[in-house]
């Protein structure tokens, strides 16, 4: 036998000195033990304690020895235990009669490793688990610094891959056709759609770790959680394979909670988002109309034309921000001026291109022709060309001859124009004709009325008269004809006053329900 | 199809290499990093550097082979570095403890001014 060799002073010092490395372990503690064995006579293997069991740690010779100590040893075989402290001594040979220094030494060196190893792993779990806080942070931050969805959503799908140790991740979007598109994945491929009603998902959201078919390349286990809003779905995150160091395996119930974690700020994010695009599209939507509002008035006059002998005024107070009602005083000539009133069927945006479409085509035509039923043919012609079926115009066209202060007048489905005489008697401006655009073919019929030294016309759009009381009783015609009598002879600006204010008190506070539009006429004298 | 991480090594000069890497360090990204790691080391090169720069993630298992090289570079005297991280992943090596024991720079100029000197 060699001579007994026993553990020396520098050998305690590497002993003591083990940080938990697996190949140092071997390094230092093999031939510590072998040396031991040869002293001994034995052959021997040293299992240390890890979670209830006993592992292989060191082992002397070459014979081969579980890797996990059994709970008993084979009766009538060689092997026999010896239990340290957090350690077992499996060997063959000679009996031993109890431990020795020695032997209590080495198994204190793999406790140290052993005990140094978790100290590390705890560590770097417990960094771990400030990179997850921080991820879960941050990824708060980015929300609120960005609205772009695709990068939001990198965002979240990063962190919640890296956190988990997931291999691969997803995230779906829930569309309007009730089925999840794929907004990104990383780390690998994973289905376009997935319905969501398809077989599978159900379980997969409960915790089942499988999920529907094929819903991520060679994944062999699956994670999901909603994606919600006020209990909404609005998409779905999927992590695949939780690795470790041995390969992959199936994600621990506390990572439910942390995948929630980042779906919930997926959630917000993606509202948001939402929310922003709609934010743009109304200020988009609102800036079309100031501008559409900017252009339509454009089309009124704003200065009223000054005419010798005649004051002639026109107002025009939309029920939204763009409207269907429209007026025009054009010259025609030297000594004819024109009078139009037109009110386009509906309100809004609709409403306000056959505006534009009316304006254009009558300064066209009026430009070309004379004022008459063939001009009014075209333009309806025109007009029913240029817009959809259910859309028409009414208009009261009429002409003043400045020498003759002759009015001629064409109305198509127009409310009746007034005259008011000076000596109290009135009369209407009728229809003769249908409203422009309703049917290709038109015939319209013109009249007219001589004026006189201080008669009043006022055309009118029913936005006046159909003004309502919050009883929704009309203001009506008679109310009308009443207010302009009482103000027959005060300037044309206060009559418009009087009528604006007059209307919206009647009004109380009721949203106005039409666009409002008058001309104003009056014969101021005698002509030269 | 799992998207595996690439590797290309380039700059070797004297004892310094500078490695490149495209996609997710993770098992499998990071355990390919260790074997190019140690087979350069076998070559004799002492300072290598990895340039993250087409890397967004790395998950716990690739950083704790990061360390485990990193370790190895201790061992052998060598050094290892890293340059054009993400501030997440800059952030993620501060909290883990690797830019105790490896040099962290904010690119790959600056870091072989500073790693040929």
């Amino acid at each position: 036998m060699a001579a007994e060799r026993k553990v020396s002073q520098a050998d305690w010092r590497k002993i003591f000195s083990l940080n938990g490395r697996v190949a140092d372990d071997q390094q230092v503690l093999r031939p510590l033990l072998a040396d031991w064995c040869a002293n001994h006579g034995l052959e021997a293997a040293l299992y240390a304690e890890d979670n209830g069991d006993y592992k292989l740690a060191v082992q002397s010779g070459e014979r081969s020895f579980p890797d996990v100590l059994p709970a008993s040893l084979p009766e009538g075989g060689d092997d026999q235990r010896l239990d340290l402290p957090s350690a077992v001594l499996l060997y063959s040979g000679a009996a031993l009669d109890g431990e020795d220094s020695d032997l209590l030494l080495l198994a204190a060196g793999l406790r140290i490793s052993n005990l140094k190893r978790q100290i590390q792993e705890q560590s770097f779990q417990a960094k771990f688990r400030g990179v997850e806080l921080e991820g879960l942070y941050e990824v708060g931050l980015a929300i609120g610094s960005t609205l772009d969805i695709d990068e939001l959503s990198e965002e979240v799908l990063l962190r919640a891959i890296a956190l988990l140790d997931a291999r691969l991740g997803a995230l779906y979007l829930l569309e309007e056709d009730d089925v999840y598109h794929l907004q990104r994945s990383i780390g690998g491929q994973a289905r376009e759609t997935l319905a969501a009603n398809e077989d599978g998902l159900d379980e997969l959201l409960n915790g089942d770790g499988h999920g529907p078919k094929d819903l991520v390349a060679d994944a062999r286990y699956l994670l999901a959680v909603p994606v919600e809003n006020d209990s909404q779905a609005r998409g779905l995150l999927v992590v695949a394979d939780k690795e470790s160091r041995t390969g992959v395996g199936p994600f621990p119930v506390t990572d439910r909670r942390t995948l929630s974690l980042f779906a919930n700020q997926a959630a917000i994010a993606l509202e948001n988002a939402k929310l922003h695009k709609l934010a743009l599209e109304k200020e988009r939507l609102e800036r079309e109309m100031e501008l559409a509002a900017e252009i339509q008035k454009r089309l009124l006059p704003k200065i009223m034309p000054e005419i010798p002998g005649f004051e002639v005024v026109g107002w025009n107070r939309p029920a939204r921000q763009i409207g269907g009602d429209y007026f025009d005083l054009p010259g025609l000539g030297a000594d004819h001026l024109g009078l139009v009133v037109g009110d386009v069927t509906g309100k809004g945006m609709p409403a306000a291109l056959l505006v534009s479409t009316l304006h254009s085509a009558l300064r066209v035509l009026l430009d070309r022709m004379e004022v008459g039923p063939e001009l009014i043919e075209r333009l309806n012609r025109h007009i029913y060309e240029s817009s959809s079926s259910n859309k028409f115009i009414t208009m009261l066209l009429a002409t003043l001859d400045l020498h003759t202060n002759r009015l001629v007048y064409l109305n198509a489905g127009h409310n009746p124009g007034l005259l008011l005489r000076k000596n109290g008697e009135s009369c209407q401006l009728a229809s003769a004709g249908l409203p422009l655009g309703l049917l290709p073919q038109g015939q319209y019929g013109s009249a007219y009325l001589d004026l006189e030294e201080g008669d009043l016309v006022c055309l009118y759009s029913d936005g006046i008269t159909e003004c309502e009381s919050p009883e929704e009783e009309e203001f009506g015609l008679e109310r009308l004809i009443g207010l302009l009598e009482d103000h027959r002879e005060s300037p044309l600006f206060e009559i418009i006053d009087a009528i604006d204010r007059i209307t919206t008190d009647f009004a109380k506070g009721r949203p106005q329900g039409d666009d409002q539009t008058l001309i104003l006429l009056r014969r101021t004298r005698a002509a030269a | 199809m799992t998207e595996s991480l690439k590797l290309t090594v380039e700059d070797e000069r004297d004892d310094l290499a500078v490695i490149h890497t495209d996609g997710y360090i993770n098992n499998q990204g990071g355990e390919e990093i260790a074997r190019v790691c140690y087979e350069l080391i076998e070559k004799g090169h002492k300072k290598l550097l990895l340039n993250l720069s087409r890397t967004k993630i790395v998950n716990s298992i690739g950083i704790s082979i990061l360390i485990e090289i990193i370790e190895k570079m201790l061992e052998i005297e060598g050094k290892l570095a890293f340059c054009s991280l993400t501030p997440t992943i800059q952030k993620t090596f501060h909290i883990m403890g690797l830019a105790q024991y490896a040099s962290i720079y904010p690119d790959q100029e600056e870091a072989l001014k500073e790693l040929s000197s």
